[in-house]
């Protein structure tokens, strides 16, 4: 069994009186690709936020690398620098596609050319390529979504969390993302991934998790092994 | 009518002629305003944006306390600030009364909760995707602070224009702080109600005309720069 | 604009006075001996010696005899001295309807613009001026109210101004008068000459004793040029459309 990357135990979180995520226990182990399936409102988009390290469970621990997380400041920025998240509609900065590809890099120091030349590969990647300097807030809905995947792999996290990277894309979009996604998970990057779709275990290796209401199913506390 | 012309002719004349009253009171008008505005922003943006992001438990009585200061009669914050330089008030060793610092004090306090509060409309009208966003990729909560600054620059500009229209057409503070000390605190407004007193009314239009041009002047500048950013 | 290097005196006065333009001929020649600059600061009379009364000035130039006495007395003064004087004088509109213009004194016009219920503006904001016509009322044993009497709490210029609108009669001192006989009214001096319209300035310095901060060396530098030969002379000499504004007391 490959090592667990997070363990989460007894975590709770809420909105309002809302019990919006209420897991027993779960693990996401390194280097494989998990996918959360589950209705709208089952808890998806909040897992991914407590795995982003964008939101503190109100209950429970997270266990990261072996160490329990205590979400104090410093630790969160070190620790969201090697997670990134990518939204389901995700906002892109005002300014060039290159600006906002490039603001990972630009955020853990990296330098002018080699952010350069990190833009280039990214975006071509994607099947971008050549459009560093358009403005990013024009774009139409599958070539955003592609800058946004690009900025996110630009920041070369070492677990890759996606909500909904294939839902209302056009299939020209849905293919690379999809492949993108399937040589991401060979090369040994974690991926959580969030889907409508239970047919993509059809296509990509991966491990299911599902959600229904918050809750992962209580007599299961591992994630199932896709045949 | 005639009195609009004779105005126009006499302000034609003052710009013309480069009355040294005229620029003096000019010069002084843009400095004290200028400093004022910056201090303003420094502290007000920041204020203002943190209020707006933040949730903390008496955020809604500083909401509404950040309201009501805006509706404050500047003849109120002129008089507390005058009591505190004063030589007999809590900064009397500071000198500061009848000086364009003095002044400077007196006019950022005013312009502080209007830049605060547009400020915060502009984070709280933003997309609340934007600090997520930048955390995700990896910015410290001061960087998505600062990139959240960006994306809603032009909200945090139209407050500074804001700020800046209040303090240059400030006249009941200016002169109660100030004195309309000649060549030294004369404002424009401060010059303006004197001549009015004076009952040199075209002078005073004149003087009016002039300040709407600097203020017109000003306003179009900021906003060619906004246009500018935008295209 | 200012030098660091330059003291600054602060000397407040009146609004009237500096209207009177005196202090842009006595400035600049005082300015230029001692390398200072002076920061004159006009507002009312009462504000005026309030300024010094809290050492925010270091001078005080006002024309209001009852209240520098009790400024003295109450030792927020030093020195005072006499600089100058000018008069007040009643001035209306030319037809003159309360026909004031042959009475014997001051005191006897109130009395007619009374009865007639002629337009009267007054201060109101307990400026020399106006403490020196509610003298005149007590004089002629009345007390002014009614809709023709408007106490409007402005400066001088902005009360004959208004005078000038309603065609009523006001009190002002003769050197603002004579600033704004050259086309800001038409209003005519209808009584004057009178010694209780006399309207004499003191200059004094504020007390270092209470107030250590003041330029007190600076304020009695300011004081002996007032009162010495050229500074009278220049008060002596300043006209305005040339006519006389103030008048010295002729000694030395």
């Amino acid at each position: 069994m490959t090592p667990a990357l997070y363990e989460l135990t007894a975590v709770q979180v809420r909105f309002g009186s809302r019990v919006a995520l209420d897991i027993d226990t779960l693990m996401i182990r390194a280097g494989c690709l998990h996918v959360l399936i589950g209705p709208n409102g089952s808890g998806k988009t909040t897992l991914l936020a407590v795995l982003a390290f964008l939101r503190k469970p109100d209950r429970g621990s997270v266990v990261f690398c072996g160490s329990s997380v205590n979400w104090s400041g410093k630790e969160l920025g070190r620790l969201r620098k090697k997670v990134t998240l990518l939204h389901q509609e995700s906002y892109l900065f005002s300014g060039t596609v290159r600006a906002n590809v490039g603001f990972g890099l630009r955020m853990r120091g990296v330098d002018q050319e080699e952010t350069h030349r990190s833009v280039k590969h990214f975006l071509a990647l994607v099947g971008m390529a050549g459009f560093e300097e358009r403005d990013a807030t024009a774009l139409s809905g599958g070539e955003a979504r592609r800058v946004a995947l690009a900025r996110a792999l630009a920041c070369r996290p070492e677990v890759l969390l996606l909500d909904e990277p294939l839902t209302h894309v056009d299939q020209e979009s849905s293919t690379i993302v999809e492949n993108l996604i399937a040589s991401l998970s060979r090369a040994g990057t974690t991926i959580v991934m969030a889907s409508h779709d239970d047919q993509i275990e059809k296509r990509l290796p991966c491990m299911i998790v599902r959600l229904n209401a918050g809750r992962t199913p209580r007599h299961e506390p591992a994630p199932e092994e896709s045949a | 009518m005639g009195f609009l012309a004779e105005s126009l002719r006499k302000a034609v004349f003052l710009i013309v002629s480069g009355s040294p009253d005229v620029l003096s009171a000019v010069w002084t008008s843009l400095f004290i305003s200028a400093n004022s505005i910056l201090l303003a922003s420094l502290l007000g943006i920041p204020a203002g944006m943190c209020i707006g992001v933040g949730d903390f438990p008496l955020k809604r009585i500083v909401l509404t306390l950040l309201n009501s200061l805006m509706a404050m009669p500047t003849v109120v914050i002129g008089l507390l600030v005058y009591s505190a330089i004063s030589r007999r008030g809590v900064l009397g060793s500071w000198n500061l009364l009848f000086t364009p610092t003095g002044m400077i004090l007196g006019l950022t306090l005013l312009a502080l909760p209007i830049v605060a509060n547009y400020s915060l409309s502009a984070v709280k009208g933003a997309d609340p995707r934007i600090v997520p966003t930048a955390l995700t990729l990896g910015a410290t909560r001061f960087q998505s602070l600062l990139q959240l600054t960006r994306e809603v620059r032009f909200g945090i500009l139209a407050a500074i224009i804001a700020g800046f229209g209040r303090v240059i057409s400030e006249v009941g503070a200016a002169m109660m702080l100030g004195g309309n000390i000649r060549g030294y605190t004369r404002t424009m407004t401060t010059a303006i109600a004197l001549e009015t007193e004076k009952g040199d009314f075209a002078y005073g239009l004149a003087l009016g005309i002039i300040l709407m041009g600097v203020a017109l002047g000003i306003n179009a500048l900021l906003t060619f720069v906004q246009e500018k950013r935008r295209s | 604009m200012l030098s660091a290097a330059d003291a600054r005196l602060k000397l407040s006065t009146t609004t009237s006075t500096q209207d009177a333009g005196v202090l842009d001929v006595l400035l600049p020649p005082f300015e230029k001996n001692c390398h200072c600059q002076v920061n004159v600061i006009a507002v009312g009379t009462g504000k005026a010696l309030k300024l010094g009364e809290s050492g925010d000035v270091d001078v005080v130039l006002v024309h209001a005899r009852p209240l520098e006495d009790q400024f003295v007395a109450a030792g927020f003064g030093l020195n005072r001295r006499d600089v100058m004087f000018n008069d007040f004088v009643i001035i209306g509109p030319p037809d003159d309807p309360a026909h004031i213009r042959s009475v014997k004194t001051a005191a006897d016009a109130l009395k007619r613009i009374a009865a007639a219920q002629v337009p009267f503006i007054s201060r109101g904001d307990e400026s020399g001026t106006h403490q020196k016509e509610m003298g005149l009322w007590r004089t002629g044993g009345l007390d002014p109210h009614g809709r023709w009497y408007r106490s409007v709490g402005q400066g001088m210029g902005e009360t004959i101004i208004m005078a000038t609108e309603v065609r009523g009669y006001t009190i002002s001192d003769r050197g603002t008068y004579t600033k704004f006989k050259q086309g800001k009214t038409d209003l005519k001096i209808l009584f004057e000459h009178e010694p209780g319209l006399l309207n004499p300035y003191g200059v004094i310095a504020v007390n270092p004793k209470k107030f250590p901060w003041v330029q007190y060396d600076l304020a009695m530098q300011f004081i002996d040029f007032l009162t010495g030969a050229e500074g009278q002379a220049l008060i002596a000499g300043y006209r305005v459309g040339g006519e006389p504004v103030f008048f010295v007391y002729g000694r030395k």
